[in-house]
C-alpha cells in the first residue's frame, strides 16, 4: 500500500478548482463592464471628436494658408518695387539720354547763331544740320526779336521739320499769325540763360504734333538776347522709348512735366481702385516719371495660388470627413466583432471547463488502493483540445486509456467527447480491450463522421491483483515501460491497428504483458515529442529517453509535472503548437482481494518515498495500515523511521532519490528498506554504550542502535547497485 | 508537533505534543536551542501529550541535557508514555534523566 504525495496533489486539486473558479468569475465580470463601457461610449463622443479632430485640422490648414499668403504677398510687392525702380532707372537714363542730346544741340546751334548772328539765311542750314543730324527732334528753330533783322520782316523765325524719315522742310515761319514772341518757350527761353524745357504744347507751326521743346537764348556781341533756339522732342518719340515702363500688363506709367503736365499719357482707369505707384525724377528737366501698378494686377496671381489652395484644403478636408466616416464605420464593425469574439471566447471558456471537467482531476485517484499512483495532465494547445485520457476501476482492474484527435480547438474537442463517452460506457459491461475498441471504432468510423476525424488511442485494462495488462493501441504512440529500480525503459510492444474513426468494422488486436512491483507505465500524445521552440526544433524522443534516467523511478506525479516544465522551459516564448496529454500509473504492490487496507492479512506491501524528511509521517500512516499487534506498532515505527530516515539523509547526497520500503507479513514480519543510493552498511556501525554518563555519551549514533535493539534480525547486502536492509521481527 | 515553553514560578517548563519524529525534530530545534540557551535554570520536560521519539528527538533531549550539566542547570523529564519510556530504557537514556 502506498501513499505518496498525497497532500500536495489535494492542494493542487483545490487550487486549481479555486483557479478555475475564480478565472471563470474574473472574465465574467470584466467582459460584462467592458460591454457596458463601450456601449456608452458609442456614439457621440465619437462624433465630438470627430468635429474637434476637424476643426483643428482646418484652423491648422487655414492658418498655415494665411501665413503663406501674406508672406508670399510681402515678397511679391519687394518684388514689383524692385522691379518698377530698375526700370525707373533705366527710363531716366534713356530720357535724360535724349534731353542731354537735345540740350547739347541747343547750345551749338545757339553758338552758331552767335557767330553768324548777322546772316539770316545761314541759319536755315544750321537749323536743317541739326534735325539731320538728331533723329529724335522733330523740328529745331531759331526765332529772332521782333525786327531785329529790317529787311526780313518783323518776325523772323528759321525752323527745320522732319517730315518723313529721309526729308526735312526747312523755311521761316515767323509772322504775325505765329507771333512766337507770345509762346511760352521763346519768353521762357529769353529770359533764361542756360537750356529751359518748356510744358508739353502742340506744335502747329513746326512738326504738327505735340511737342515739349528746350528752349536756349541766342546772344549778339553785347550779350544782348537777340534770338531764342528751340528744339521740339516728339512726345510719340517719348512715348516709344518708355515703353517698357509698362512692367505689367495691366500697370500704367507716365512721365509729368514740372508743371505737373502729361508728357506721356497719363491713364485715369486707376481710380477706385488701389494701387501702388513708384516715382523718379529726371534732374535736368524736372520731370517726373511714374510707374502705377495695380493691386489686383500685382496680387492676380497671388490670389489665383490663394484659391486653388483653398479649393484644395476644402476637398481635402472633405476627404478627411470621409474618411473620418468610413473609418468610425469600421470602427464600429470592429467593436462589434470584439464583442463577439469576447462572446466566444467566454463561451469557450465555459467549453474549456466542461472539456477539463471530463477529465479525471482527482489524485490520488484512489485512496481506496493506495498501492495504485497514478498522476495525468492535458494541456490544450487552444481552450479546447482534442487529446483525452481516463480511468477509473472496475472489479480491480483499472481502465484506462489516452489518445488524441486529429486536429484541434472544437472540432476534436466535440470528438474527444464523444471517445470519452464511449469509453466508460463500453469499459462498463466489456472486458476484452480489442472488443471495446472495435465498438468505440464503429461508432465513431459510422455514419456521421462526415469530417473524416480520426482518434489515435491507447486503452489498457490493468488487473491491480497480479498486475496483468492487456493492452490494445489504436495507432498511438506506444507507451513506455518503466521497471522499477532497473535502468532500461523499454516501450511496450504495440501491433499495428488502425486509428478509432477511419475504418469501420476493423478486426483489433489486443495484447498482454504483465506489471511487475513497483513498474510504472508512461503514456503520452505526440504533444511531448514534437512540441516545438521557437526555433521550430521538437523536443524529441531523445530528450524524453534523457528525463527518464533522472526521473524513472520518481512518482508518476513527479515525473509528469518535471516532464511538464522541461517541456515548458525548451518551448520558451513559443506558442505551444499541439494539445500536450501526459498519464502516468505506478503499480506498487498487488491490493488484497478486497481491495481495503485494513485490517491487514498476510501479504506484501510496499511503500515508495522520495528522500524528503517532511515524507516521515507518511511512514507513520503506512505502518499504520499494516495492522500490526499494538504493541508492536511504535517500536516497528521506530526501527522503520530509523532505518528509512538514514538512507534519506545519507544515501543520495545532494540529489534526489527515492527508498522502497516493503513488508512481507506472515508470522514473521520481513521488511525490506532499499535505495540505489552511495553503497553504505549501517549495521557494521558500532553500537553506543548506554551505560556512560551525560557528559560522555556523543550526541549520535543511536537509530541503528535502536534498530538492532528493536528487531530480531538485521542483514544488509548490496546487490544490482542498490542498499538492501532486511528487517526480521518475530510476532 | 508542538512544543510550548512556559514560565511556572522560576521553573521553565517546556510542554511536548504530537509525535517527535525526525522531520518534527528539525521542526522544533530552534524552541530547544532557545531552551539550551537558559539551560542554567530549571527546565521541565513535560512529556504527558508526547506520542513518539525517534533518535533524532533523543538526541535533543541530550543536546539539552548536556548544556544544563555544563551551566549548572536542572533537567527534569515530566510524565512519559510507556512506549517513549521503553525508548528511554533501550537507549540507556533513563539513567541520564531525571525523570519525574
Amino acid at each position: 500500500m502506498i501513499f505518496s504525495g498525497k497532500l500536495p496533489a489535494f492542494l493542487a486539486y483545490v487550487k486549481k478548482k479555486q483557479y478555475l473558479c475564480s478565472r471563470k468569475g474574473v472574465n465574467t465580470c470584466i467582459t460584462g463592464r467592458y460591454h457596458a463601457m463601450k456601449k456608452e461610449k458609442n456614439k457621440y463622443p465619437r462624433t465630438r471628436s470627430g468635429l474637434w479632430i476637424l476643426i483643428v485640422a482646418a484652423v491648422v490648414l487655414e492658418g498655415t494658408a494665411c501665413v503663406q499668403y501674406f508672406t508670399s504677398r510681402a515678397a511679391i510687392r519687394d518684388e514689383v518695387e524692385l522691379r518698377a525702380k530698375t526700370e525707373l532707372g533705366r527710363a531716366e537714363l534713356e530720357i535724360e539720354k535724349h534731353t542731354i542730346e537735345m540740350e547739347t544741340a541747343a547750345k551749338a546751334l545757339a553758338m552758331l547763331a552767335e557767330k553768324h548772328v548777322n546772316n539770316p539765311d545761314s541759319i536755315f542750314a544750321a537749323t536743317r544740320s541739326i534735325v539731320g543730324a538728331i533723329d529724335n527732334t522733330s523740328s529745331v528753330a531759331i526765332a529772332y526779336i521782333p525786327d531785329y533783322f529790317p529787311n526780313k520782316g518783323k518776325f523772323f523765325e528759321a525752323c527745320s521739320s522732319r517730315i518723313s524719315a529721309d526729308s526735312i522742310y526747312t523755311r521761316q515761319i515767323g509772322s504775325a499769325d505765329h507771333d512766337y514772341t507770345q509762346l511760352e518757350w521763346w519768353q521762357n527761353g529769353f529770359e533764361h540763360d542756360s537750356c529751359w524745357w518748356c510744358e508739353p504744347y502742340p506744335d502747329n507751326a513746326g512738326s504738327k504734333t505735340m511737342v515739349v521743346s528746350c528752349s536756349h537764348p541766342v546772344r549778339d556781341k553785347t550779350g544782348k538776347v537777340v534770338a531764342v533756339v528751340c528744339i521740339d522732342l516728339s512726345l510719340d518719340y517719348l512715348q516709344q522709348v518708355s515703353e517698357y515702363l509698362q512692367i505689367y500688363e495691366g500697370s500704367f506709367y507716365s512721365i509729368l512735366s514740372s508743371q505737373g503736365q502729361d508728357i506721356v499719357g497719363r491713364p485715369d482707369t486707376v481710380s477706385g481702385r488701389k494701387y501702388s505707384i513708384f516715382n523718379e525724377e529726371i534732374d535736368a528737366t524736372g520731370w517726373h516719371i511714374s510707374i502705377i501698378v495695380p493691386d489686383d494686377v500685382i496680387y492676380a496671381a497671388l490670389r489665383r495660388v490663394g484659391l486653388i489652395v483653398t479649393i484644395m484644403m476644402l476637398l481635402g478636408l472633405v476627404v478627411l470627413v470621409f474618411i473620418m466616416v468610413r473609418t468610425g464605420r469600421n470602427l464600429v464593425k470592429l467593436i462589434n466583432l470584439r464583442n463577439e469574439q469576447d462572446r466566444m471566447e467566454s463561451e469557450l471558456t465555459i467549453a474549456r471547463n466542461v472539456q477539463m471537467a471530463m477529465l479525471p482531476t482527482r489524485f490520488p485517484p484512489f485512496p481506496d488502493y493506495p498501492n495504485l499512483s497514478a498522476y495525468g495532465v492535458v494541456v490544450p494547445a487552444k481552450e479546447v483540445g482534442g487529446d483525452l485520457f481516463d480511468f477509473y476501476i472496475r472489479e480491480n482492474k483499472m481502465y484506462f486509456c489516452l489518445g488524441d484527435v486529429s486536429g484541434k480547438g472544437v472540432p476534436a474537442s466535440i470528438v474527444m467527447a464523444m471517445t470519452r463517452s464511449l469509453f466508460r460506457s463500453l469499459t462498463s459491461y466489456l472486458d476484452s480491450p480489442a472488443q471495446i475498441m472495435k465498438q468505440m471504432n464503429d461508432s465513431l468510423a459510422g455514419e456521421g463522421n462526415d469530417q473524416n476525424m480520426f482518434v489515435t488511442l491507447f486503452l489498457g485494462i490493468l488487473n491491480l491483483k497480479n498486475g496483468e495488462l492487456h493492452y490494445c493501441n489504436a495507432g498511438h504512440n506506444a507507451p513506455i515501460h518503466l521497471p522499477f529500480g532497473d535502468a532500461s525503459c523499454t516501450m511496450l510492444p504495440c501491433k499495428a491497428n488502425l486509428p478509432l474513426g477511419v475504418l469501420a468494422g476493423f478486426a483489433f488486436e489486443e495484447q498482454e504483458t504483465k506489471i511487475q512491483a513497483g513498474d510504472a507505465l508512461f503514456l503520452y500524445t505526440d504533444g511531448l515529442t514534437e512540441a516545438e521552440n521557437s526555433a521550430h526544433e521538437l523536443f524529441g524522443e531523445e530528450r524524453v529517453n534523457n528525463e527518464w534516467l533522472k526521473l524513472k523511478d520518481e512518482s508518476p506525479q513527479q515525473i509528469i509535472e518535471t516532464m511538464q516544465a522541461e517541456v515548458k522551459a525548451f518551448v520558451g516564448e513559443a506558442e505551444q503548437s499541439d494539445d500536450l496529454t501526459m498519464f502516468a500509473v505506478r503499480l506498487l504492490k498487488q491490493s488484497p482481494d478486497t481491495g481495503h487496507p485494513s485490517p491487514m492479512h498476510e501479504g506484501h506491501y510496499s511503500l515508495i518515498m522520495r528522500n524528503d524528511i517532511q515524507q516521515i509521517p507518511t511512514l507513520a500512516e503506512w505502518i499504520e495500515m499494516l495492522g500490526l499487534p499494538h504493541e508492536l506498532n511504535m517500536p516497528i515505527n521506530l526501527a522503520l523511521e530509523e532505518a528509512v530516515s538514514n538512507v534519506m539523509l545519507y544515501a543520495y547526497p545532494g540529489k534526489s532519490g527515492q527508498v522502497l520500503v516493503e513488508c512481507t507479513k506472515s508470522d514473521t514480519l520481513v521488511f525490506t528498506i532499499s535505495d540505489s543510493g552511495v553503497p553504505f552498511d549501517p549495521t557494521q556501525q558500532e553500537d553506543p554504550d548506554v551505560t556512560q554518563s551525560a557528559e560522555e555519551r556523543p550526541i549520535g549514533g543511536l537509530g541503528i542502535f535502536l534498530v538492532k535493539q528493536i528487531m530480531d534480525e538485521v542483514h544488509y547486502e548490496r546487490k544490482n547497485n542498490k542498499n538492501i536492509l532486511t528487517l526480521v521481527k518475530k510476532m | 508537533m508542538t512544543i510550548q515553553i512556559e514560565n511556572e514560578g522560576s521553573v521553565l517548563v517546556a510542554r511536548l505534543a504530537g509525535r517527535l519524529d525526525t522531520a518534527a525534530a528539525v521542526e522544533i530545534t530552534p524552541d530547544i536551542q532557545a531552551l539550551a540557551e537558559q539551560a542554567d535554570k530549571h527546565i521541565v520536560l513535560d512529556c504527558s501529550a508526547l506520542e513518539y521519539i525517534s533518535s533524532s528527538g533523543l538526541r535533543l533531549f541530550l543536546t539539552l541535557r548536556k548544556e544544563s550539566a555544563a551551566k549548572g542547570g536542572k533537567l527534569q523529564v515530566r510524565a512519559i508514555s510507556a512506549d517513549i519510556r521503553q525508548v528511554f530504557m533501550m537507549t540507556g537514556f533513563i539513567s541520564l534523566f531525571e525523570i519525574v
